[in-house]
């Protein structure tokens, strides 16, 4: 049996309690704050020597001065002379534990004075209720990491019932940036999810917003780790490894040709797709953009008039000069065009209760939509999007956004979520679950502000999601910042190392001064954990992520130059066929604008034919060439004759 | 009684007499004051408990002994003079022997007081800079009663071994009349007897198997082999008896820090005779003549070498002065290991 680390002690002023404990070490034991220990009572209670769990939270140590005055005096004033005394005063150190767990759990009782060990990693186990979801027959545990103490590591499990759902979901993580901890936490444990998520629990997909720099740009390409971060993923049970499925989607520059994402180097296309969407897309999102200020009830009419009346449809009236479909921006700019022209010829102000002023400001507000979100939006309704209803377990689908402006990034969030939940309400995504990572919440859901379409969808997600199975995995530097339904939702909170005036908020005045202080030095690798099953704080150790970090990544694959219009079809069309070259695509748009290349390179991105080639050439209308005039046979004058008598 | 009391009424150690080693240690029922009042009132008919509020003997009475000088023979000078203290102070006390007491009142039988009594000693080793107990402590728990007058088969048959006389008969068969103060005074004296007792054990335990020197709060006259012990060094902080007269007495009270007076040779009645000097340890300036004054004991046995090794000693006196023994009253003249040892027994007996 080991020996005990420490002992239970309790005063009348200082008593223990059910839920805290105060125990003293020898001064050299390795007990410090975040420690796991085991207090073993003296007395059985109803049969049991009841055993209690606990985390350190708080130290003390001092001496039996009683005032530092006495210690000036013994030694003379001299701080020099300490290393003479003869004897080293009696010294104690003193912690404070807040209980984890009573075994028995009844009667509760305050904890026992009795010896104190180190816990071990059965005792860990049982502390942490991991106990209850590491079963053989139902194991449901998710490795986060490694719980460090006294020379031992533990595995640390979270409860998958308990993170994707459904008793439980949604995790959230804070921490100061530059640190890289966020995104590695988040790299990190969706390897463990797909590493360990139950198959009888179904299949689970990620889709991660990449909002700023090349963080998730390079997830399918192996991280040079260190052998103690090897060594992590053994005990672990993780495998080394980058994600195997990874597909990454970005909108288009304004050129509309060259890809807006950091990870644009051409050996790394191949699983690079284009985001774009077409009218009927963006219109169904359209108050993502609207100004809530500008677009009044009256104009909310008439854009609803138009999606349900107007767009995809064969759309006739008398004002109207011709018939018209609208399928694409440019098809909706004509439509408005054609109305507002017949009511100025008829001098009418209204056209089906909609007033003039209404079509003119939903004109402008709708077709500027494609300006705003140039390079995501397409004028000619080409669509290249997700593959909804085809996911497939155990992927990773990046959507890059972090070039894009701001008003793209809230359509491309709306949207997708949006989607992700329509279809997982049907069951027809392919996969059961999805992990949505949003990282900058304090952006996307903040505390205060105006209300948006995006922050409500978070807010769904957080109080819905888990009973559909989609699952929000947040990140942001101040959590004080963040909506609190967003994260006070998240079963599972991580937190990194800690700003100092972010841990003075209320939000923290839970955690003891000594924890505080231990989340303000935490350094990289190291986190906080907070999960329904640990009824106290854990501090545990993670492995780097085994995935190229982004600055590696955009020192070994930099990001491509602005290319003109035919090096970038080419690029695009090379991802399905690497024998074209560049000679042939000149030849194949010399003779057409710009927009038709365009048009033509759209329709094949959104079909990806088996023959790009053959599809892309086949989207241009028949244009015969120039060809140079055969000169008219010239026919000799016929000579003159010597005695023309007229001739000069 | 010549004991120096402490802040809380606990007892510094002075050994008067050897006897046979105390029975350590005490049953369940007497394991505290008021285990050892409800084991009484359970079984002693007409038992009154005590309501006192658990104020110790010791704190309540006064010194019955009055501050006086007796002359002492010179062992080293003719003449008592101040000696500086040659050389720096260097730390060499292995360990540190102490003591405490604490009486009281835990019922009264009439008008009979029935003394609850805890004593207890221990030798504090210093490993490494750090102090840690020696061997096992020695404690006992007592029930002080006037069986002269109080029901003694009761009493006898309630506490067995663990009751003490308090009206035993003197030499000549008197016996001390009933009244309550000289009962607790009586009482006070035993507890301080034991106490005592426990002392003198442990410190010939220690002298009889180790060789290191040990400092012991008090002095070592009250065992004979404690005295004759060269590695046993007593050191006595309280000074209601002064061994110097006259112009000796001006040259000890106006010894300067680090000065020592010449080697006396005592032999209080019933004690071993042993050499003793006094020692100042700390700079008298804003204080009276007694600050940071204390007589040290030593065997007789190290003469002719009575100076080197008066100095010697009072070096490693001099070294124990940091750090300060604070916050104790008497910081001024004790050791830290000595505090060490009180501090030890006053958290484990209560």
């Amino acid at each position: 049996m080991t020996a005990p680390l420490g002992l239970v002690v309790a005063t009348e002023r200082t008593p223990n309690t059910p839920h805290q404990f105060q125990f003293w070490t020898a001064i050299d034991s390795p007990v410090g704050i975040g420690t796991i220990v085991r207090v073993d009572g003296r007395q059985p209670v109803e049969g049991h020597i009841p055993q209690v769990y606990g985390v350190v939270t708080e130290g003390f140590s001092y001496t039996d001065l009683a005032s530092p005055l006495f210690d000036v005096l013994g030694h003379d004033g001299d701080p020099g002379q300490s290393a003479f005394a003869p004897t080293e005063r009696a010294e104690v150190r003193l912690y404070i534990a807040a209980v984890l767990r009573h075994v028995p759990e009844e009667p509760l009782q305050p904890v026992p004075m009795g010896e104190v060990f180190l816990a071990t990693e059965a005792d860990v186990a049982i502390a942490l209720r991991m106990d209850s979801y590491l079963r053989e027959d139902a194991n449901t545990g998710i490795p986060i990491g490694l719980y460090r103490s006294g020379g031992m590591d533990s595995a640390i499990y979270l409860d998958a019932e308990f993170l994707v759902g459904p008793e439980a979901a949604h995790l959230n993580i804070t921490g100061v940036s530059g640190l890289a901890t966020k995104t590695s936490a988040v790299e990190w444990l969706l390897a463990s999810l797909f590493a360990h998520f139950p198959v009888s629990k179904g299949s689970v997909a990620a889709v991660c917003f990449n909002v700023k720099g090349p963080d998730l740009c390079f997830l399918d390409l192996p991280a040079e780790l260190e052998a103690e971060d090897r060594a992590m993923y053994e005990t672990l049970d993780v495998p080394c490894e980058p994600f195997r499925n990874v597909r990454y989607f970005a909108p288009f520059k304004a050129d509309n040709v060259s890809l807006n994402t950091l990870r644009s180097n051409e050996e790394l296309l191949a699983n690079v797709q284009p985001l774009t969407w077409g009218l009927r897309e963006v219109l169904q999102f359209a108050e993502v953009l609207l100004n809530r200020d500008d677009v009044d009830a009256k104009a909310d009419a008439l854009i609803d008039f138009i999606k349900e009346r107007v767009l995809d449809r064969d759309f006739e009236d008398r004002v109207l000069k011709e018939p018209h479909r609208v399928r694409s921006f440019a098809d909706l700019e004509a439509w408005f065009r054609d109305l507002l022209s017949g009511l100025e010829d008829r001098g009418d102000e209204h056209w089906r209760t909609h007033h003039v002023a209404t079509i003119r400001k939903v004109r402008n507000r709708l077709t500027n939509i494609s300006t705003r979100c140039a390079g995501l939006v397409t004028n000619d309704g080409h669509t290249s999007d997700l593959p909804w209803g085809d996911f497939a377990d155990r992927a990773v689908y990046v959507v890059d956004v972090a070039l894009a402006e701001e008003d793209a990034q809230d359509l491309i969030f709306a949207r997708i979520v949006s989607k992700l939940r329509e279809h997982l309400e049907r069951r027809d995504l392919g996969v059961t679950h999805v992990v949505v990572f949003v990282d900058e919440l304090n952006k996307y859901a903040p505390a205060d502000g105006p209300e948006t379409y995006v922050r409500k969808m978070l807010l769904d997600i957080a109080e819905r999601g888990r009973y559909l199975g989609l699952v929000l995995f947040s990140a942001q530097q101040f959590r004080s910042q963040v909506h609190r339904r967003v994260v006070g939702n998240a079963g599972t909170a991580l937190y990194g190392r800690m700003d100092g005036d972010e841990l003075a908020t209320p939000g923290y005045a839970v955690l003891s001064a000594a924890t505080r202080t231990k989340l303000a030095t935490l350094s990289k690798g190291q986190l906080m954990v907070r999960h329904p099953h640990f009824t106290q704080p854990i501090f545990i150790s993670f492995p780097r992520p085994a995935v190229m970090r982004g600055r590696d990544g955009m020192e070994r694959y930099p990001q491509a130059k602005d290319v003109p219009l035919d090096v970038g079809v080419l690029r695009q069309l090379r991802r399905f066929d690497p024998s074209l070259t560049l000679a042939w695509v000149q030849d194949v748009i010399g003779l057409y604008e710009d927009d038709d290349v365009l048009r033509a390179l759209h329709a094949t991105l959104a079909h990806a034919p088996d023959n790009a080639g053959a599809y892309f050439r086949a989207q241009f209308r028949k244009i015969v060439g120039a060809s140079v005039a055969p000169a008219p046979a010239r026919t000799p004058l016929r000579a003159l004759p010597d005695d023309d008598p007229y001739a000069i | 009684m010549d004991g120096v009391r402490s802040a809380d009424g606990t007892t510094g150690v002075r050994a008067i007499a050897a006897d046979p080693e105390a029975p350590p240690g005490a049953s369940g029922t007497l394991r505290s004051v008021h285990a050892a009042q409800r084991h009484l009132l359970r079984t002693i008919p007409n038992v009154r408990a005590a309501t006192g509020g658990g104020l110790p003997l010791e704190r309540q009475q006064r010194d019955m002994e009055l501050p006086h000088v007796i002359d002492a023979a010179g062992a080293e000078d003719a003449t008592l003079r101040a000696r500086a203290v040659p050389g720096a102070p260097v730390p060499a006390f292995r360990a540190f022997l102490d003591g405490t007491q604490r009486s009281e009142v835990v019922g009264w039988c009439g008008s009979l007081p029935l003394v609850y009594g805890s004593a207890g000693a221990v030798v504090r080793e210093r490993l490494d800079r750090r102090l840690t107990t020696w061997e096992r402590p020695l404690v006992q728990h007592r029930i002080y009663a006037p069986l002269a007058y109080a029901p003694r088969a009761e009493l006898e048959a309630a506490l067995s071994g663990m009751l003490e006389d308090t009206t035993k008969p003197s030499a000549d068969g008197t016996i001390v009349p009933p009244h309550p103060t000289l009962l607790l005074e009586r009482a006070t004296l035993a507890v301080s007897r034991n106490r005592e007792l426990l002392e003198i054990a442990l410190a010939e335990r220690w002298c009889a198997s180790r060789e290191e020197p040990i400092m012991i709060d008090g002095g070592i006259g009250a065992s004979e082999v404690v005295a004759q012990s060269a590695c046993a060094v007593g050191v006595v902080k309280s000074h209601r008896t002064l061994y110097a007269e006259g112009d000796a007495l001006s040259i000890v009270l106006a010894l300067r820090r680090g000065e020592r007076s010449s080697v006396i040779r005592i032999a209080p009645r019933g004690r071993s005779e042993v050499l003793s000097w006094y020692l100042r340890l700390r700079d008298t300036s804003g204080h009276d003549a007694l600050w940071g004054l204390v007589r040290a004991e030593m065997c007789v046995t190290v003469q002719p070498r009575v100076t080197e090794r008066a100095d010697e000693i009072s070096r490693w006196l001099l070294a124990e002065s940091s750090p300060l023994a604070a916050p104790d009253p008497r910081w001024d003249r004790m050791a830290y290991g000595i505090r060490s040892a009180e501090e030890f027994l006053r958290a484990t007996n209560n």
